[in-house]
């Protein structure tokens, strides 16, 4: 049996569908086989008003015991570092965690937002929205670099505009199941069993993309080549399983001829959505990505592209994926 | 003797978001109301200056229950701009994407956010409290755990068209990312049928999605759910007895003037898409209903207040000329604000500026509109029962789950429909500048978009949402929000644990969390016993 409560500040609840979205375990399933006691949750707890006022006052002064306090959201410390922008039972969103997270065995951030501060932080950062270890790729965030819970770890990053449910409830059950050593973080603490393979791993344009062959155009264009070379796919240097475990187990956004926007790494969204920066590859003289795939520099990609493309055979100019 | 006292409920939970609800109670009866959307996270500032297709990545994170009809209307407004074509397989794959997002929230809030509550001790001595107990205690209850679970179905097909659900954007002007192989179609039909033969038509009406598409009237629905057994013991016929015998057919009524801006677009008929051209084009209608008669809908008759909002001044703009400038709420309450929400008001021709409730029961009402063209919805049922029985908490949920058997039966047409070999996508011309308008309507009620572009990026970008247009406080003439209108009249039995105000608030099913604190209304203090920190 182990406690989990999980709130939302600066947050859009995607975290949450995507959350319900799981299967083995169900959200359900971890309550009813797993025994995870949920203490109360914004779109799930029974409370409202003052209980849910006595729950958290329970919860900050360690009256009650948080195994595992998951918040989703980015946390907005602003106007003038007041919290205002995001009151929550009758106080600031960011009084709360405060209090909570040092008394819980284990915090999780899930989602951008809560890992990184995510598109509200995006600048201006109206609200100065801030991470719960992190700003962006910086860290720190609210509740400081040297922040450890209970148990003696660090937040635990599930990053991902939303996370995959399964990179959830994973973590919950191997929590619950007294797995925590064997949760190993990378160096932005991220669980490195989802965290270590790339987008691309499992991607069906991996062919396409070993020969160098771009998709020519979105919708019936789409079935064919790589969306690197055009259309801005941050796959080949973006940590995520998104190609090994498929969303709402179909797809992904790749195999759909969405552009990898590169969700799971702090620097999301890429480029500050300014102009000319989504949907599009940023290129040097006019060929060159500006950006190459993790591990490799321009002259050894144009050396490899240039090789590549001689040996591409006639299929992989082909639609392979017909009607 | 009347006794008075104020109630301030934070939060009331299971909106998604965060909402306080301040009542004054006379007689235990709410006699006034204010509500307050806690959470400002500036999404329209971070637009401002961004390229034109941000409002594709940034809206959907606005709200992730109904991103993918925030994508929906913000790739119209970037058509509109752009005078894009779409082809008619662009359409309807943006069409079913919806259709699905809404297909999956409707069990998804009945369980999860709404039948929670009617297990509340309020409720112990009613005859069917056991077996509302039995069916919808949360995770327990056996017909929470298949509807919610099975909630995740219709957005497997999302995912198969749109890469994953949610926070896909997917959808961009001239149509869509993907192109769909034999296998996708099929895979969403085999998707579809399992969710409806397990659920939809198994659980929740206990017969079949055709038998329910008869029912035209109030007395039609009743007599349907004595027809047989199954009907009878569905989580359906169960909710309808359920709620006559809590009387949730007895409050939450509001203003009664409604609005839908419609959605599905008919894909012949929006290839080339405009503002002007979109009312004729859709295939759930646009209208308003007030004072007991139709109007057309025009964008140019929208504004939105912000007398009582945490922004600088007071006044209203139309969204093409919105404005987001935010203050501190703690000097903003001192000018009388007290939300986040500003307060979207609709210029009704003879009327003025008034207060429209959107969501389910608005677009039923307005289905129920005569002179439909050919290829738009008619459907009277919610028209008789809103002039027949009134709206109502029951009202407002049994039409969000009306929309269950006609929007599955759309979903399974559209998906036969589509043309394997046609295309999917028109490459656009990105224009400089340009106006632009889009909407749908999400689970929840009206949703759109304004944008205008100038020298190739966001010059002004505006979302009014449906828990603004239901959840918005009062305006410069003082004039309450619709759900503030709507717990007028509620009667709360226990201020510790105000169950009704819960009920009246998640009819709607707002994107908002809420909370309840008590007053005195003599003396205008709080009742410590239910308050800690002070308002």
């Amino acid at each position: 049996m182990a406690t989990l409560l999980w709130l939302e500040g600066g947050a859009c609840s995607g975290n949450t569908m995507s959350f319900l979205n799981a299967e083995e375990p169900t959200a359900v399933d971890l309550v009813t086989d797993f025994g995870i006691d949920v203490i109360w949750h914004p779109s799930l707890g029974m409370e409202l008003g003052d209980q849910v006022q006595q729950i958290l006052r329970e919860c900050a002064s360690g009256e009650r015991q948080v195994d595992i306090f998951v918040y989703e959201g980015s946390v907005l410390m602003g106007p003038d570092g007041s919290g205002r922008y995001d009151m929550f039972a009758n106080r600031p969103m960011k009084d709360w965690v405060a209090e909570i997270a040092p008394r819980a065995g284990v915090v999780v951030a899930v989602g951008d937002c809560s890992a990184w501060g995510g598109i509200p932080a995006t600048p201006p950062n109206p609200t100065d929205a801030i991470g719960l270890q992190y700003l962006k790729g910086e860290r720190g965030g609210f509740l400081g670099r040297d922040f450890t819970s209970a148990l003696g770890l660090p937040v635990v990053n599930i990053p991902g505009c939303p996370a995959h449910p399964d990179w959830i409830t994973q973590v919950v059950v191997a929590l619950a199941a007294g797995r925590t050593a064997d949760i190993a973080l990378d160096d932005l603490q991220r669980p490195k069993t989802f965290f270590s393979s790339f987008t691309q791993t499992g991607c069906t344009r991996v062919q396409f993309f070993e020969y160098k062959q771009s998709t020519m155009d979105f919708g019936q264009g789409t079935r064919t080549g790589c969306l690197f070379y055009e259309f801005g796919c941050r796959g080949p240097m973006t940590h995520s399983p998104c190609n090994r475990i498929l969303w709402n187990r179909q797809s992904s956004k790749t195999r759909a001829g969405h552009p990898c926007t590169g969700c799971t790494e702090p620097g999301y969204p890429h480029g500050d959505l300014m102009p000319g920066t989504i949907f599009k590859t940023a290129k040097v003289s006019g060929t060159v990505p500006k950006e190459v795939p993790t591990g490799t520099d321009h002259l050894t990609y144009m050396a490899h592209a240039a090789a590549a493309k001689i040996a591409a055979p006639q299929w992989s100019k082909e639609d392979m994926f017909v009607v | 003797m009347t006794s008075t006292m104020d109630l301030h409920v934070s939060p009331l939970g299971r909106v998604e978001g965060d909402l306080d609800v301040r009542v004054t109670l006379t007689d235990g009866v709410v006699t006034d109301a204010w509500t307050t959307a806690g959470m400002f996270r500036g999404f329209e500032m971070i637009l401002k200056g961004k390229d034109p297709q941000a409002g594709l990545i940034v809206t959907p994170r606005i709200c992730g229950i109904c991103g993918g009809s925030h994508l929906y209307k913000a790739v119209y407004a970037l058509d509109t701009a752009w005078k894009t074509h779409v082809p008619p397989n662009g359409t309807r794959i943006r069409n079913i994407a919806q259709i699905c997002e809404t297909l999956q929230s409707i069990p998804r809030y009945f369980y999860a956010i709404f039948a929670i509550d009617l297990t509340n001790k309020r409720y112990a001595k009613t005859p069917s409290y056991d077996e509302a107990v039995r069916r919808f205690a949360p995770f327990v209850g056996t017909a929470y755990e298949k509807g919610v679970t099975l909630s995740n179905k219709p957005v497997e097909v999302y995912a198969i068209f749109g890469g994953q659900w949610p926070h896909s954007s997917f959808m961009i002007p001239g149509g869509v990312m993907s192109a769909p192989t034999l296998s996708d179609v099929t895979r969403s039909i085999s998707i579809l049928e399992y969710w409806k033969n397990e659920w939809l038509e198994k659980e929740w009406l206990g017969g079949s999605i055709e038998r329910w598409m008869e029912n035209k009237t109030w007395e039609d629905i009743l007599a349907w759910m004595n027809e047989n057994e199954g009907h009878y013991n569905s989580d359906c016929g169960f909710f309808i007895r359920y709620a006559l015998e809590v009387g949730l057919d007895t409050y939450g009524q509001g203003h009664g003037n409604f609005l839908s801006t419609g959605t599905y677009l008919d894909p012949e008929l929006y290839q080339n898409p405009t503002i002007e051209g979109r009312n004729a084009a859709l295939i759930s209608r646009s209208g308003i209903y007030a004072g007991g008669g139709f109007h057309e809908f025009d964008q140019a008759r929208v504004r939105e207040d912000h007398t009582h909002s945490f922004y600088k001044g007071t006044g209203s703009h139309h969204p093409f000329d919105g404005v987001t400038d935010p203050i501190d709420p703690a000097q903003g309450k001192a000018q009388d604000k007290y939300s986040w929400a500003k307060s979207p008001r609709y210029d009704v021709p003879g009327v003025g500026y008034v207060p429209l409730e959107v969501g389910p029961l608005a677009r039923q009402v307005i289905a129920g509109q005569a002179d439909p063209a050919a290829h738009q919805d008619q459907d009277p049922l919610f028209l008789n029962i809103v002039n027949g029985v009134g709206p109502s908490v029951l009202t407002r949920v049994l039409a969000r789950t009306h929309e269950l058997a006609k929007y599955y039966t759309w979903a399974r047409k559209w998906l036969d429909e589509l043309d394997l070999h046609d295309k999917f996508y028109a490459k656009p011309v990105e224009h400089e500048s340009g106006k632009g308008f889009g909407s749908t309507e999400a689970a929840r009620g009206a949703l759109s978009d304004w944008i205008v572009l100038e020298n190739g990026k966001i010059e002004n970008y505006q979302v009014i949402t449906p828990t603004a247009w239901n959840v918005g406080p009062r305006d410069a003439d003082q004039v309450v929000g619709p759900i503030e209108k709507a717990f007028l009249g509620t009667p709360v039995q226990n201020t510790a644990d105000p169950v009704e105000l819960g009920h009246v608030a998640r009819s709607f099913d707002s994107c908002l969390v809420c909370t309840v604190h008590a007053y005195d209304g003599k003396t205008g203090k709080q009742l410590s016993k239910f308050v800690v920190g002070g308002m």
